[in-house]
């Protein structure tokens, strides 16, 4: 029904997917939430502080940030594998406590099991509940095809280039039709064609199989080409400083970076980290 | 694929090449010089005095006792180091309870207790197999502890983030990541065996190669002692062949450049 609303051909910019489904109340509800680490020596870090953010369902959130803004600590907890050290952090109304069936996870490596199959690999989550049933390989046939690696299905990892385990990868989080789609910095280790193309076959695959997708990157222009909200983070302490609406119309293409309006939120955000008198790590 | 095949044929031939003109010089040299053979044989006698050891069948109980030592040692000595190497990794006690002792017991050289063995458990072949048993269950050990405290912290967390269970975690993850570490220790392990046999003999047996190469050299029967060290060289290089097969197998994805490559 999402998709229904979000797919028209909506070009005349203004008519952001957030503010159509601004409606809805919040999936995943952030407040206060904190995270502290002790080093060795002692000291506490605030890797988080004071996060709030509220995200609807099916909406596509990009979180930007320097090195060391507590970007990557944030999906970790998304995910379930740190836990927040106090603070609510939300997915339907329950407290996220340890991983869920319903989130899948891209890494910035691919991750993927050297010693199984593509098949395999994308078979993972399915056979970790034990599930070997003729439907799981089917949708792990059907993903593997949608992402153009059909032919790839029996081959290992180390024979596929790295743009392809990264799809490899996409189709493993989608296996178990996840609702939540977290993905840290997963075109980070690409070169920057092959991070196009893959930008662009995310959004395919976003509009195929509607998701709340949590996008952790440190390029602005990625963030804002794929985001209907940018989060913008800063570092010492971990925070969020700014949250951008992406007022870009969709379907979006590699043609809506030349347009204006793109470059003019780029700017912004680049202004909110120059602010920060940061130098310009971030591009 | 096929220039690579082509090219390490290139490198077999150069290495023969190489080996020829070695043994060329090596012999040409003796004779030349006149080297007495207790010194120096010549490779040709050698060669004769191999071919007389195997056709006389001198040679036969000897190479069949050290066999059985040196592959009974490694197999005991590898299951040792699996299982003491697997529980210390998995489970904490066992690694604070025990693995400084192993520690202390590791940088003994084992040589020096070979007499003890000896006086504990006999003349026969158990004592050349717990030696070389012991020999081998060090690097095993090792690799084993390395191997799974080489599990990958991404490749954790995504197992994590999928909801794997500690048990799934080890079959899926945690053993195949240790295996490439156990097969490096394996390879060290199968050549040291070898010396551990060896050793053993020379210690103190009444049969194997070890106790072969003692009689001759006593005997003064220099290419006689050549002639075995030929044939225990071979058994070192069938073991590390036989192991670099597994490996190749067993761990298929990872190439050959990448493998930590030992000896």
């Amino acid at each position: 029904m999402m998709a229904a609303v979000a797919q028209p051909e909506r070009n005349a910019y203004g008519s952001s997917v957030s503010k159509l489904i601004s409606g809805k109340p919040a999936m995943i509800h952030i407040a206060g939430l904190e995270k502290r680490f002790m080093t060795r020596s002692g000291e506490t870090v605030n890797a988080l502080t004071k996060v709030n953010l509220d995200i609807r369902e099916n909406e596509f959130i990009s979180v930007v940030g320097p090195s060391g803004c507590g970007k990557t600590t944030l999906l970790r907890i998304l995910a379930g594998l740190e836990s927040a050290s106090s603070g609510v952090i939300q997915c339907d109304g329950t407290q996220i406590s340890g991983p869920r069936p319903d989130v899948g996870v891209v890494f910035q490596q691919a991750t993927l099991l050297p010693w199984n199959t593509v098949l395999t690999n994308v078979l993972l989550p399915a056979h970790l509940q034990n599930d070997k049933s003729q439907a799981r390989m089917k949708r792990a046939e059907g993903l593997l095809a949608f992402m153009g690696l059909k032919d790839f299905a029996q081959k290992y990892p180390f024979e596929l280039s790295g743009g392809m385990q990264q799809r490899v990868a996409i189709c493993r989080a989608l296996m178990r039709e996840p609702r939540i789609l977290l993905m840290d910095e997963p075109f980070g280790a690409l070169d920057a064609m092959t991070r196009e193309a893959m930008n662009m076959e995310l959004m395919r695959v976003w509009s195929e199989e509607r998701k709340t997708v949590i996008f952790i990157t440190h390029s602005i222009p990625e963030a804002v080409l794929l985001g209907d909200r940018v989060v913008v983070m800063s570092p010492r302490p971990g925070r969020i400083s700014e949250i951008i609406d992406v007022d870009v119309g969709r379907p979006r293409s590699l043609q809506t970076m030349a347009t204006s309006r793109f470059g003019e939120i780029c700017d912004h955000i680049r202004t909110i980290f120059g602010a920060q008198s940061l130098t310009a790590t971030s591009l | 694929m096929s220039a690579i095949t082509k090219q390490s044929r290139s490198h077999l031939l150069q290495s023969i090449a190489v080996a020829v003109v070695l043994i060329a010089v090596w012999e040409g040299a003796c004779r030349h010089f006149d080297i007495s053979s207790i010194i120096l044989p010549t490779p040709s006698s050698i060669v004769v005095r191999l071919y007389a050891l195997i056709t006389t069948g001198m040679i036969w109980p000897h190479l069949w006792a050290t066999l059985i030592e040196i592959l009974s040692g490694f197999a005991l000595g590898a299951v040792a180091g699996l299982v003491i190497g697997a529980m210390i990794s998995l489970i904490p006690v066992f690694e604070r309870l025990v693995y400084p002792y192993l520690v202390a017991l590791q940088t003994l050289p084992k040589v020096a207790i070979a007499p003890l063995f000896i006086i504990w458990f006999g003349y026969g072949l158990t004592s050349k197999i717990v030696i070389t048993a012991l020999v081998c269950f060090f690097p095993v050990l090792v690799s084993v502890i390395a191997g799974f405290h080489s599990t990958d912290k991404d490749q954790l967390d995504m197992m994590k983030a999928f909801g794997a269970t500690k048990w799934q975690t080890l079959l899926r993850l945690r053993i195949p990541s240790a295996l490439v570490l156990i097969f490096a220790g394996f390879e060290i392990a199968a050549v040291l065996a070898v010396i551990g046999a060896i050793v053993g003999e020379f210690v103190g047996a009444q049969v194997g190669l070890g106790y072969l190469i003692v009689t001759l050299n006593f005997g003064m029967d220099v290419p006689g002692v050549f002639a075995v060290l030929i044939v225990l060289s071979a058994i070192g290089l069938a073991m590390h062949g036989a192991m670099r097969y597994a490996a190749r197998r067993y761990i298929f994805w990872i190439r050959r450049s990448e493998a930590p490559v030992m000896l």
